[in-house]
């Protein structure tokens, strides 16, 4: 069995908990966000017939006063960068928080989920605005937590990802 | 570098051909020499030939100065070994057979040393105050006994070891204590390497400095950080350093075993499976029965001092019934008429047997009178005629008394007025002259003087000079009769008492009849008769 270090980050509020939570297995409470910093759960994905055990550290949104910890991201195998597509900015920030992931651990592969789709009527990131938040190299993916719209597709993308770049394995 | 100035001055004025014959003829063999060692310095490179000659050296020096080498082949000598088993296991099977044997053995006697020491913590406990109180607590509380005896009597259990790659927070490889479930190890894992982060992060410790050690409850977590690994040990109760070292140790071991492994380590834990039996080494359970051997030195007294004293009363009570058995024994012993043959004492029933004169006393009263209840005694005893002095003079007393009362009996009876001798009286005396005898031999025998009284009577009828003379007249014949049978006379004892002190019976002519006659009474005195006279 594979397991991977992956971190999601993104600007406080735009959802990276809930978009977990369903989705995963998980014994600590939401408290440790805001006491630790961090509360890591746990996502069993299937690529092909590999299992890989995402450990999945859902970090600390980052806010006004608050940075994302880079101690947190060593070691990760891959990045779910999380935007709010309510508020534009939450996307925009995404440049600033990769290029701080990327000074901790380089390039790794990383993914961008734009949430709460389903709130289709106040969606308002631009096209240009979406196909470049975090960088236009970057995959990315729409998601509802609510719905459950592409979560499954974004921590199998960032798993296949992740495997894939660690080579042998496959 | 020593072979340039030879370069140097082979390069000078001086023609080549005469300097270097002459130079070869006066320093040929250190040239050579020289020549030979300057080439070695420079290919610094160890020779096949060289490292031989140190090896065995170099391993001997390492060996003695730590045991990294020992851990460095470790895993080349394991694949070799496995090579060589997999192409001919008969040959190491021979070749270890040796060991194989005594191996086992010893590993049969630790076992059975193992089973003994638990049987006896086990008894121990079971015995004590404290192991029924727990059980009582376990049937109570319905907590099982061995869970219990962990929470009163535990010093310390390292419950789990968690093998953490220090990067990722991933875990490599958890174990955990026989019976203890942690099935979310590898987000305990990751979860205590990000709070070592924010621990870091929050604290800013000095360079190097990290979180080691955290309490809750009565568990410590105990983490050692390696440059790529972490080993954390979960401590219930309190740990001694012991355990710290062991950490230290198994960790440093863990590096390098697995030095590859780590580096190359990008979220496959399977590589590192094998480390399970070095991170079980960790796990271990100490309880405070285990240790306490101070203060049980002292904790027999608590035992040994009832226990002297049941001994004691045992004792006592042995050592009283011996002493009464064996008075009772040699009381019977030296009762005349009894000869013990076999004597055996059980804890409740003794059992004698032996050989008993019928006129020997009761052999429960002999030992009565020693203090021996007779309830338990079972007796069995064979008839037998004891030559002992007492028993024989008994013996005697005894046919003498049954003969007397014999004789006693007997009368001879006479008509009226006369004194003659009917046939009848003739025929009775006879008899009572046999019995005489008899009682005379037993007289003989018991020591005694043996007299005969012959009672002269009458019936009331008639005076009483006549009578008197009547009574006297009738003693004679009878007298007569026993002298002729070798009763001497001075044995003979004449009372005429005519009608006085009549033999009573109810019918008066009965009664004149019986007392016309002549009744007799033995007289046995202690002084021994003289010689009979024939």
């Amino acid at each position: 069995m594979i397991q991977k270090k992956i971190c999601m980050v993104g600007v406080y509020g735009t959802g990276k908990t809930c978009l977990v939570q369903q989705f995963v297995q998980s014994i600590f409470s939401v408290k440790y966000l805001s006491t630790v910093g961090v509360k890591i759960d746990r996502k069993e994905v299937k690529i092909g017939n590999l299992d890989v055990t995402l450990m999945l550290w859902d970090l600390e949104g980052r806010d006004g006063t608050h940075d994302v910890n880079a101690s947190y991201v060593r070691g990760a195998h891959g990045v779910i960068y999380v935007a709010d597509g309510t508020r534009p900015d939450t996307a925009q920030q995404l440049i600033e928080i990769r290029e701080l992931v990327e000074k901790s651990v380089g390039r790794i592969p990383s993914v961008v989920a734009l949430n709460k789709i389903d709130l289709t009527e106040e969606w308002k990131l631009a096209a240009a605005d979406e196909a470049g938040a975090g960088g236009s190299d970057l995959h990315r993916l729409r998601t509802s937590a609510k719905s459950g719209e592409g979560v499954e597709e974004t921590f199998e993308w960032v798993a296949r990802a992740a495997v894939a770049s660690s080579g042998g394995d496959q | 570098m020593n072979a340039e100035p030879s370069g140097s001055v082979a390069n000078g004025g001086t023609p080549v051909t005469e300097f270097d014959a002459l130079r070869r003829l006066l320093v040929g063999p250190e040239q050579h020499r020289i020549e030979e060692l300057s080439e070695e310095l420079q290919s610094r490179e160890i020779t096949s030939e060289q490292l031989a000659e140190k090896l065995p050296e170099a391993i001997a020096l390492r060996g003695r100065r730590d045991d990294h080498l020992g851990r460095a082949l470790g895993p080349t000598i394991e694949t070799a070994l496995r090579e060589s088993i997999r192409r001919d296991p008969e040959e190491v099977a021979t070749a270890i057979f040796p060991v194989l044997g005594p191996a086992i053995r010893k590993a049969i006697a630790e076992t059975m040393a193992g089973l003994v020491r638990s049987i006896n913590t086990a008894v121990e406990q079971s015995l004590s105050l404290n192991g029924l109180k727990w059980r009582v607590e376990s049937w109570r509380t319905g907590v099982p006994y061995p869970e219990i005896v962990i929470k009163h009597a535990l010093v310390y259990r390292v419950e789990e070891v968690f093998f953490v790659h220090a990067e990722t927070g991933l875990l490599l490889e958890h174990v955990s204590a026989p019976g203890l479930k942690v099935p979310d190890a590898d987000l305990i894992s990751s979860m205590m390497s990000a709070i070592r982060d924010f621990v870091h992060d929050s604290f800013r410790p000095a360079e190097g400095a990290t979180l080691r050690t955290f309490s809750v409850g009565d568990h410590t977590i105990q983490v050692e950080a390696g440059p790529r690994a972490l080993l954390a040990v979960v401590i219930r109760g309190q740990a001694p350093d012991a355990v710290l070292r062991r950490q230290q140790d198994t960790l440093e071991v863990l590096h390098l075993q697995f030095a590859g492994q780590l580096a190359d380590f990008s979220g496959d834990a399977a590589p590192f499976e094998p480390s399970r039996p070095l991170l079980e080494d960790c796990l271990e359970t100490v309880l405070s029965t285990d240790t306490a051997v101070a203060k049980r030195r002292f904790a027999w007294l608590k035992w040994a001092l009832p226990l002297l004293l049941i001994v004691a009363a045992i004792a006592a009570f042995w050592v009283r019934s011996s002493m009464r058995w064996n008075r009772g024994l040699a009381s019977l012993r030296a009762e005349p008429g009894i000869v013990v043959v076999d004597a055996s004492r059980g804890w409740r029933n003794w059992a004698i047997s032996g050989l008993r004169d019928p006129v020997a006393r009761d052999p429960s009263a002999v030992l009565a009178s020693a203090g021996l209840l007779p309830s338990r005694l079972s007796g069995h005893w064979e008839q037998y005629l004891s030559l002992d002095p007492v028993i024989v003079a008994t013996r005697a007393q005894h046919s003498l008394d049954s003969l007397g009362g014999i004789v006693e009996t007997r009368r001879i009876l006479f008509d009226a007025g006369s004194a003659e001798l009917n046939p009848l009286a003739i025929a009775t005396l006879a008899g009572i002259a046999t019995l005489v005898q008899e009682l005379d031999r037993a007289g003989a025998a018991a020591g005694r003087s043996v007299r005969l009284e012959l009672t002269g009577r009458t019936d009331p009828t008639g005076l009483d000079e006549t009578n008197t003379a009547l009574a006297q007249r009738r003693i004679e014949p009878v007298a007569e009769g026993l002298e002729s049978v070798g009763i001497p006379s001075s044995r003979i004892i004449r009372n005429a008492v005519a009608s006085d002190n009549p033999l009573p019976a109810a019918d008066p002519s009965e009664r004149a009849r019986i007392n016309r006659s002549v009744s007799f009474k033995a007289r046995v005195s202690a002084a021994p008769s003289t010689p009979r006279e024939p």
